[in-house]
Formats: structure tokens, C-alpha cells, sequence
């Protein structure tokens, strides 16, 4: 298939951005929308061009490393799915698609279709963590988890990070990537001693990274590759409210 | 040079206990007076970070990725093994000791797997403590399942996605290391050269992949957690990043690169569908449990799987493997699809397909059953090929997996190197000539997590390291190598661009030292090698300038370096003259087919050293002594 | 103290100072509105409802708590609204969206402002006034405006969309929000917001196209 690509060039966080035209051709429908722009940039290399930026790493849907809006949406039409999970075939010959990084002034530029995500590594060091030493573990059958518990630790626990939460939200917040953690830990009797002081400190620092507010409009819900769901959310929003009410 | 392995003595079960005992402690107050470079944050790295971080040593860790929870350990799906014996069907870290041996076809150091077996089972608590959701049982205890043919039930499990749930624990135990003050992250950044002082190793040039330039970070010691290899092949299931750079720039330096024709395949990933393709998808391995393996018997079928009628269906593993079945050990399964695709039976457009059919087994389990045991493969499945494996079977082939070898380390964990040591993957310890299923995690955490918190310190207690500054010559001479280096790959402008040459380099090792391999094409391929290494730095383009965020120059330098690593690999295959475990020569099988190892002559580790890339490596041979385990050929007929 | 600072400034703790303006406004709707359907039983009945209310001698505190509320809910949404701006300096060049958004959620700003330009003619036109006759015959002449009444309809569907995002937004904001009770809050968000807008809109109807000339 041959397919006209309008793609969000930018030389840098500061530099102005654009979209720029390009035309792949004789693309298989059986390849993932990354190696699409693999294509593409082999093309630009070949011709003595600089190649489009963009990040992906394990090609699986698991790292949570590659990113883009596609035609307006966080990781393209798919639901549930990473973009380099995302294939051609779901695309038609003579398509014009639009390729844009994930934007929020929490995630700056970089280059191209790349921006820093380092903001999501700061949020979590505030708190998304159980303090325990290597070596202080008690036998792990000594507490035990009902399975139920277990399996919605785990729905909670299975964010991949990408961003494309906050690539969707039209506010631009980061609350289904920290209610996720927040969820996981709350719902698990090792982040119980934890709990409140967690909370409080993750909605900091998700606050001093400039993210937007929630306004429930589950566009993250709709965009997660995970399919992690907006009740996250509503039990962070409890959390809070509840560490706020305990603590001193 | 003599390789001591540094193996404690006293009976296999006592040699840790007494190694921890023996090793030098470094009192609490001097341990900030130490700089750790770690480079890699997949299970090794991040563990041994924040293991390391919470003793009190400053630590200083790399990645390549924009963030260190991306690493490819997450990829890992089917589970970690340990000796807990919960389920009570005769487990325990003898057996696993003896099982892991046993699978790596006696090519590993009894001593490493030992500890390894031992070690299991703390892996699992501290993992558990840190919010690990791993699966449970109704009663709240936790859920084992048996994995990769195991005969008892010892793997732990998170859903599909184990890798990924240790991997965030051991990035969580990092990041509260981060906000303490103890860890300073650096992503994005490549890991260049190795800096030696005194012949120790002392520091670490980083390319900064987003401003391009070169940083020179100096420690006490430097311990490389890169992971594997595998990605030399082009088409793999690792990660794009994922590669041997770090490693054998650390084996020019003097570290001795161990048995790296030792590379796993594995028997269930989902076929190429054509040349724009990038990487390859594993599937887990416990489709094998119920899904049968079969071609058309005639050659050149093309008829649909349905049209095709049983009599003429060859279900080739059960034919030939009547005990074990489809659930023979991977890399039988993976020669034997070799096979029958090499006889002209493939399937599918490319031919380069075996069946993994489940029609049996939902007939015989119904629907329902099968969609609720694999029905996150099977949507995997379909969303990669357009295919639904409920209406048709599922089109397998096999692709690299993972790597046995590496660096060679002693029971410390050292390299030949002085104060650098190698973790995880990328060393060559515990998996001998073949992994068992669910192992590599085990073996990553292990490693960071219970061994070089005790290793490291004996090293910084027992030796008289001098103040290290960046501004040292070493440090400089070695930024300059570097970025003349960068300026000749720059320089070349040539025709064809970097993936070009990977794409036919790993065709060519695919091809001649792939699933199994013969001295006739290794020997082809030791020619081969050298020609396209010679026509890429002729030829090849490499845009834009080293002082930027530069995609095609990042890959660029890989390349070279698997162009220089290839033949170290292609030689270590051609020097062993036995089959065993990933590695299959042709002429050393069985009557029936099967891998023939000779233990008379080749029961080593073959360690090589580095002597320039155009001179021959030289082979250091580390003997392998069994005195807990009982040699045997392994058998699966 | 410092952790109820912390509550007031973060944005979660904002969230939450609207959701609970935002539904008791809606307690307020709907006496309100319960109030107004006595127009429908008569002059009488109407006028009699209204005497009662305005010798009630906490109406002033109750006024002015209202204000307050009103005050607090617009005020907070705004800022946090401006943030919401700012957290995303350079805007999408296609946006389109997974299908996550309602239309009540897209026209938050735009039917808040319309309600509040609607409140402020409205408090001026039955509040801040001086009527001749009874409070139903005021009522009756001001929907004789056939502009007025438009514009007060109008203001009444904004009103339905507006709840119909926000009564569901702010309980989630409190934290509610296992999935089987949501499905139940949306239902019945949608069929409070839908009552609601049609209940106050009915009146100016009615006053200016059925009963046109009943005086």
C-alpha cells in the first residue's frame, strides 16, 4: 500500500515544530506502524536525509517506550493497543495520516516524535515504591492475598507508563498512571503501611510536574494499551481523601 | 593467562554459606566512600542498584532507554522458577540445582547453579514484599504452574507478564533509592568504552543520546548489566536497543567473552511475514501443553490447513518423540521445525511456518477452557497476523531468543578485568548450554539482588584503590578514541545505511549458525564476515552529525560491533566440535538425530581473549567438573 | 492543618471542593425546582408559597451561602479550567479522540458560562426586583419575552448537559467508582440531569406559548 505521512518534525525543545510530508510506498500490510516509519526513514537515509525521531524499544506492547498521536489519537485507532502493536493492515492504500508526538508541557520535546517522560520517574520516586530492604522479606506464603485482591493488583500493576494517558487527556493529567500505582500498592496488604504517606506524596509531585487536572472524561481509559480503568481513579480521589482525614 | 574460577571449596551445599562467611566485610561507615557504576537497568541492574543503594553505596546507573523501567526483562512472560515445593510434589533446591545442570546439557559450573537453586527461594519473598502481584490461589497462598516441561510444578507467575512485574518491583526498590539521595539515574545514555586504571576498571565513557555528547563517569568498580546478544541475528524477539556493545568493548578492554555460540532458540515465536519486518514476537511456550505440531507430509502443500485430511498430516514431534511429544525440550522442537521447512514442508505464504493446531484440544476441553488459559496469546495471536487461531491453527517458527553466553565471571561475578563484573544475561554462568524455561529471571535477580551485594564488598574491602578523577588521561585518550571513531562512521558516506548490513548479517549467521550448524558453512561464514565488516566501512551512510539526538548513528556503531563479534561467535561454533544443548553441529548427532555432545573433549567453558580485530582470539579453556550431578546424554525419545 | 493547606491547594483536593459545591447546587436545583412547579397549581397556591418563603427569616443566610457556593464552584473550575489550558502549551494539529468524551464532558466550559450569563439575568429579573403585582404575575409577564423565554430554554438544555457530565464527574471526584455503581450513577446522572433541565424549562413554556392569553 502507498500512504502519505504528515509528520511532527521539531529540531528540539525549544525550536518550532511542523508537519512535514512524506510519501512511503509498496508498504506490507502485515507490518506494525513503527516499522512503517522504519521504512520511511530508510528511505530518508538512502536519500542522504536526517531520519525522523521516535521512540520504541521492545516492539511488543510491554515496555511502554513508544508513543505518537495518530490521526488525533494517543497510539492510533486501536483500542487497546500500542502503537507497535498497531499494524498497516488496519490502514487503507492512499491513506493521509497525521503523526504528532504525545503533548503536555509535563513531557517537553525532545526531538521529532520523541518527548521526556522523565516526569513519570519523578512521580514515582515520590512514593510508588514499598520500603523494603533486600534481605528483610519473610517467607512469601507468610501473608496471604485473596485471589480476587490479587487480580485487581495486578489489573492496577499492569501500566506499561507509556503516557498516552496524559497524550489523551484533553487536560493533559496524569491521574490514571498514578492511581494505577496508587491502586496496586492500596489494594495489597505490604502497601498498607505505607498507605497515606504515599498517597500524599505522589499527588505532590504530580502536581509540581505541571500536569493538568482530572475532569473524568475516561479519553485515558479509551487510550490506555492496558485497558486501566477509570476506577483507579475514583480510588485515588478516595486515597487522598482519606490520607488527608487520617494524617496529622 | 589461568582462569580461576574461584570456586569455594567444601561440598557443593556448604560453598555458599562458607564463601559468605570467608568473604571481607566493608565496615558501614566506609560504604559511601564508594562509587558503583552500574550500566543496565533490566533485573540485574536495577536489583543491584538499589540492593547496593541499600547498603550504602553511592551508585551511579545507566540505560539506554528514556526511563530504566523499560528494559527488556519486562518482555519476559511465562514465570520465575524457585524451590519453594508449595505444591508438594517432591521439589526441592537439589532438584532444581540438578534439573537446571541437567537443561543446560552439562556446560554450566555445578558450584554457580547451586547457589542459584538456593538463592531461589528468596528471590520469591523479597519479590513479594516489594507489592509484587504474583497470581494466587483462592486461599490467599501463592499459585505455582509447571513450565517448559518441568515435572513439577516451581513456577511463579504474574498473569503473561512476570518479567514486567519484577522488573517494576526492582525499579520501584530503585526509584525510592533515587529519592534517598543513593542512586542518580542516567538515561538515555549508551555506554561507549571501558576506562581502566591501574588495570582495574575505573570508569565508563557514555554517549548522551540526546545531545550527543560524551561524558566520562569514573567508580570504584563498574558492573556491566546489558542482557544478551541475540539481536546480532537481526530478527529476534529482544528489544531494538537491546545489544552487545557494552560487553564487547568491556572484551577488547580484556574481559574474556565465554561461549557465545551458546544461543537459545526459541520454538514458538510467530513467523516473519516479510522483509519490512523489525522483530520477532515470542509466544509463551505453554501453548505447547495443547497445541499440536504438524505439516502436510506431501512437500510444497498448499492446500488450506482445513482442506488438508488427517492421514495426510504429519504430527512430526509426536511421531518421533512419542513420550514427550510436543512438549520436547525447545531447542528439539525448534530443529526438528528446521527440518521439515528444509524438506520443502512449510506452511504459509513464506513456507517458513510449522501448525500449532488447537482443534483437538478444543474439542476435547471445549471452547470455553482454551479461551480462558490462553485467550491473551491467542488475541496477541491474531492482532500480529490478522488470523484467528480458534478457526485455524496458529503458524509457528522459531527465532533467537536469548543468550548463554557472555562475559565470562568467576563465582564472584568478576570478569578477567579487575572491578568489573558482569550480571544477568550478559554474563555466561548458571545456563551452560541451553536455559530452562522461566530461569533468566531468576537468574537476573539473583545475581543482583543476594550475590553482588556480598561480592562486591569483598572486593572493596580486600583491595587499595586509589582516588579516580575524570580528568585522568585514561579517561581523556579514551573520550578521543571515541569520538574519532563517531567521526569515521560519519565520515564514510557511503551507499547503504546501517540496518542494511545488520539485515544481511544476520541473514548469513541465521543461515550458517543458526539452529544448527556444520563446519563447511562456519567455515563459509568466517570468510563472510570479514568481507562484509571490510564493505561497511566502505560503504556505508551514516545522516546527520554525532553531536545530536541521531538514530541511524546510534544503530551504526552497534552494527559494527556485531560485525566484530560475529566472528567471534562463528569461531567458538566451529571450535566446538560437539552438539549440546543451543548448540547443534551436524556432524556430532545420534543415530536418531539427536544432539551428540563429547564430554571427553569439550566438557569446558571456552573463554576467549581478544587480541585485535583482524587477529585470531585466543581460547582459554575453563574445565567443568561434575561431582553432584550424573553426566548423561540426554534423551528424549 | 498543613495537610488541609495541602488539600486546598492540590488538584485533587480542588476537584473535590467543586464536586461538592457542584452537588449541592444540586440540591438547590431541585428545591428550587420544586418550588417553581407550584407555578403550575395557581396563582394562589404560588403566591402563598413565595409569601412563606420570604418571612422566612434565615433566607438572607441562606441566600448568601448559596452565593458562596455558587461563587466557590465557578471560581475553582475556572482556575483549575486555565490550568487545564496550560498543561498543554502546544495543542494538537488533528485531535480526535478514543471515543472517551460525552457531550456533556466537551461542553463543560461553554454551557458553565452560558449558565452563569443565565444566572445573572435570572437573579436580576426575579431576585433583584420590584414587583408590581404577585410574584406569579411577574413571572407571567417575563415570559411574555419570547426572546427571554428562548434564552432561558436554552440556558436549561446547557443545564441538562452540564449535569448530565457533572453529577457522575463529582461523585467519582469523591471517589466512587466500582464499575457496576457507576453504570447505576450514569443512569440515573442522566435521567437527574434530563429531569431537571425539563422540569425548569417546562414553566417558560408553558407561560409563553400555552397560556399565553389564559390571564
Amino acid at each position: 500500500m502507498n500512504l502519505t505521512l504528515r509528520i511532527w518534525r521539531q529540531n528540539g525543545p525549544t525550536a518550532q515544530g511542523r508537519l512535514v510530508e512524506y510519501r512511503v510506498e509498496d508498504i506490507s500490510p502485515d507490518i506494525s506502524f513503527l516499522e512503517m516509519l522504519d521504512v520511511l526513514n530508510e528511505n530518508l537515509a538512502k536519500k542522504g536525509e536526517q531520519s525522523v525521531a521516535f521512540d520504541s524499544d521492545c516492539r511488543e506492547g510491554i515496555c511502554g517506550m513508544c508513543s505518537l498521536v495518530i490521526n488525533g489519537q494517543a497510539h492510533g485507532p486501536e483500542r487497546a493497543t500500542a502503537t507497535c502493536q498497531l499494524h498497516m493492515r488496519k490502514f487503507k492504500d492512499g491513506d493521509i495520516i497525521t503523526v504528532e508526538p504525545f503533548r503536555a508541557k509535563a513531557f517537553p520535546s525532545v526531538k521529532d516524535l520523541v518527548v521526556d517522560r522523565s516526569a513519570f520517574d519523578r512521580v514515582l520516586a515520590a512514593g510508588g515504591f514499598i520500603s523494603v530492604n533486600t534481605g528483610n522479606a519473610v517467607d512469601g506464603n507468610a501473608v496471604l492475598i485473596s485471589k480476587d485482591r490479587a487480580e485487581r493488583a495486578m489489573d492496577a500493576a499492569a501500566c506499561i507508563g507509556c503516557g498516552a494517558c496524559v497524550a489523551a487527556c484533553p487536560n493533559a493529567s496524569a491521574m490514571l498512571f498514578v492511581s494505577a500505582k496508587v491502586s496496586q500498592y492500596s489494594l495489597l496488604p505490604q502497601g498498607q503501611p505505607e498507605r497515606e504517606k504515599r498517597v500524599l506524596a505522589m499527588r505532590k509531585a504530580m502536581d509540581a510536574e505541571g500536569f493538568g487536572n482530572c475532569s473524568n472524561e475516561t479519553e485515558c481509559e479509551a487510550a490506555c494499551p492496558k485497558e486501566i480503568k477509570m476506577s483507579n481513579i475514583a480510588r485515588l480521589n478516595r486515597e487522598y481523601l482519606r490520607a488527608t482525614l487520617l494524617s496529622e | 593467562m589461568k582462569l580461576d574460577s574461584k570456586i569455594p571449596s567444601g561440598p557443593v551445599e556448604k560453598k555458599w554459606d562458607k564463601h559468605r562467611f570467608d568473604i571481607k566485610l566493608v565496615n558501614p561507615a566506609n560504604k559511601r566512600k564508594f562509587e558503583v557504576l552500574i550500566v543496565g537497568t533490566g533485573l540485574a541492574g536495577s536489583s543491584a542498584a538499589a540492593s547496593l543503594a541499600e547498603l550504602g553505596y553511592n551508585v551511579k546507573v545507566f540505560c539506554i532507554q528514556d526511563s530504566p523501567r523499560r528494559a527488556h526483562s519486562i518482555a519476559a512472560q511465562g514465570g520465575i522458577n524457585a524451590a519453594k515445593n508449595y505444591p508438594n510434589d517432591g521439589d526441592s533446591i537439589w532438584r532444581l540445582f540438578y534439573d537446571t545442570v541437567k537443561g543446560g546439557d552439562f556446560r554450566s559450573r555445578e558450584a554457580n547453579v547451586y547457589r542459584l537453586a538456593q538463592i531461589s527461594n528468596n528471590i520469591i519473598d523479597h519479590c513479594v514484599a516489594l507489592g509484587v502481584p504474583f497470581a494466587r490461589e483462592y486461599g490467599g497462598t501463592l499459585a505455582n504452574r509447571s513450565f517448559g516441561g518441568a515435572q513439577v510444578s516451581r513456577t511463579f507467575y504474574a498473569r503473561g507478564q512476570t518479567g514486567q512485574q519484577l522488573l517494576l518491583g526492582a525499579y520501584s526498590a530503585l526509584m525510592r533509592q533515587v529519592a534517598a539521595g543513593q542512586v542518580k539515574i542516567f538515561p538515555r545514555r549508551e555506554m561507549m568504552d571501558l576506562i581502566l586504571v591501574d588495570g582495574a576498571a575505573r570508569g565508563i565513557i557514555c554517549r548522551n543520546l540526546v545531545t550527543g555528547a560524551l561524558e566520562s563517569y569514573c567508580g570504584d568498580a563498574v558492573l556491566l548489566c546489558t542482557g544478551g546478544y541475540g539481536n546480532v541475528f537481526y530478527l529476534s524477539t529482544n528489544a531494538l536497543a537491546s545489544n552487545v556493545s557494552a560487553t564487547w568493548r568491556a572484551h577488547k578492554k580484556g574481559a574474556l567473552f565465554a561461549n557465545p555460540c551458546f544461543t537459545q532458540i526459541h520454538p514458538t515465536c510467530i513467523p516473519v511475514s516479510g522483509g519490512q519486518q523489525s522483530k520477532l514476537t515470542l509466544m509463551s511456550e505453554s501453548l505447547r501443553n495443547d497445541g499440536r505440531v504438524w505439516v502436510p507430509k506431501k512437500a510444497n502443500d498448499k492446500r488450506s490447513p482445513q482442506a488438508i485430511p488427517e492421514a495426510e498430516r504429519d504430527y512430526y514431534l509426536e511421531r518421533k518423540y512419542p513420550n514427550f511429544g510436543n512438549l520436547v525440550p525447545r531447542d528439539v522442537a525448534s530443529r526438528n521445525a528446521k527440518q521439515v521447512i528444509d524438506d520443502g514442508r512449510g506452511v504459509g505464504r513464506t513456507g517458513l511456518s510449522v501448525y500449532l493446531d488447537f482443534a483437538d484440544a478444543i474439542k476435547r476441553m471445549g471452547l470455553n477452557v482454551i479461551r480462558e488459559k490462553y485467550g491473551n496469546l491467542f488475541d496477541m495471536y491474531r492482532h500480529i497476523t490478522g488470523e484467528d487461531p480458534y478457526q485455524i491453527p496458529m503458524r509457528i517458527y522459531p527465532a533467537v531468543h536469548y543468550a548463554m553466553g557472555g562475559l565470562w565471571v568467576d563465582y564472584n561475578l568478576m570478569t578477567t578485568i579487575t572491578g568489573l563484573f558482569c550480571l544477568g544475561e550478559a554474563n555466561f554462568s548458571d545456563h551452560g548450554a541451553n536455559r530452562l524455561g522461566a530461569s533468566a529471571l531468576m537468574q537476573g535477580l539473583a545475581d543482583g539482588y543476594f550475590i553482588i551485594p556480598y561480592t562486591l564488598g569483598n572486593y572493596f574491602a580486600g583491595s587499595k584503590l586509589g582516588k579516580v578523577e575524570t580528568g585522568h588521561a585514561s579517561f581523556k585518550e579514551a573520550e578521543k578514541a571515541v569520538s574519532a571513531g563517531i567521526q569515521r562512521l560519519l565520515a564514510i558516506k557511503g551507499k547503504r545505511t546501517p540496518a542494511d548490513f545488520h539485515k544481511e548479517l544476520g541473514a548469513l549467521l541465521w543461515d550458517k549458525c543458526g539452529m544448527s550448524r556444520n563446519d563447511k558453512g562456519l567455515k563459509e561464514l568466517l570468510a563472510q564476515i570479514p568481507q562484509l565488516r571490510e564493505e561497511f566501512w566502505k560503504n556505508v551512510n551514516v545522516t546527520g552529525s554525532g553531536a545530536e539526538f541521531n538514530m541511524t548513528l546510534e544503530r551504526a556503531g552497534r552494527v559494527a560491533d556485531y560485525l566484530e563479534f560475529a566472528q567471534l561467535l562463528a569461531k567458538d561454533a566451529r571450535e566446538r566440535r560437539e552438539s549440546c544443548g543451543g548448540h547443534f553441529r551436524e556432524e556430532y548427532q545420534t543415530e536418531d538425530g539427536e544432539a551428540k555432545r563429547d564430554d571427553n573433549n569439550f566438557s569446558h567453558v571456552a573463554a576467549w581473549e581478544f587480541t585485535g580485530t583482524e587477529g585470531e582470539p585466543i581460547l582459554h579453556k575453563e574445565p567443568l567438573e561434575f561431582e553432584n550431578v550424573h553426566v548423561a546424554q540426554r534423551s528424549y525419545a | 492543618m498543613r495537610c488541609l493547606g495541602d488539600f486546598f491547594s492540590s488538584s485533587i483536593g480542588r476537584k473535590i471542593s467543586v464536586a461538592a459545591a457542584g452537588l449541592l447546587l444540586c440540591c438547590f436545583l431541585i428545591t428550587h425546582l420544586a418550588g417553581n412547579l407550584l407555578l403550575l397549581a395557581g396563582e394562589g397556591t404560588f403566591n402563598h408559597y413565595a409569601e412563606v418563603l420570604e418571612a422566612n427569616p434565615l433566607l438572607p443566610a441562606a441566600e448568601i451561602g448559596l452565593a458562596l457556593i455558587f461563587l466557590l464552584h465557578i471560581m475553582v473550575s475556572l482556575k483549575l479550567k486555565y490550568e487545564n489550558r496550560r498543561a498543554r502549551p502546544v495543542p494538537y494539529v488533528v485531535q480526535k479522540g478514543k471515543g472517551g468524551r460525552s457531550w456533556g464532558s466537551r461542553a463543560m466550559l461553554v454551557s458553565g458560562l452560558l449558565l452563569l450569563a443565565f444566572l445573572v439575568i435570572h437573579v436580576k429579573t426575579f431576585r433583584f426586583t420590584e414587583h408590581r403585582e404577585s410574584l406569579y404575575r411577574h413571572v407571567f409577564d417575563a415570559f411574555q419575552n419570547k426572546v427571554y423565554t428562548l434564552f432561558y430554554v436554552a440556558a436549561m438544555i446547557g443545564l441538562g448537559l452540564h449535569l448530565s457530565h457533572g453529577f457522575q464527574s463529582a461523585l467519582r471526584t469523591f471517589g466512587v467508582g466500582h464499575s457496576r455503581a457507576m453504570s447505576a450513577i450514569k443512569r440515573t446522572g442522566l435521567i437527574l440531569s434530563a429531569a431537571i433541565a425539563a422540569g425548569f424549562a417546562l414553566l417558560p413554556l408553558w407561560f409563553g406559548f400555552m397560556a399565553g392569553g389564559a390571564r
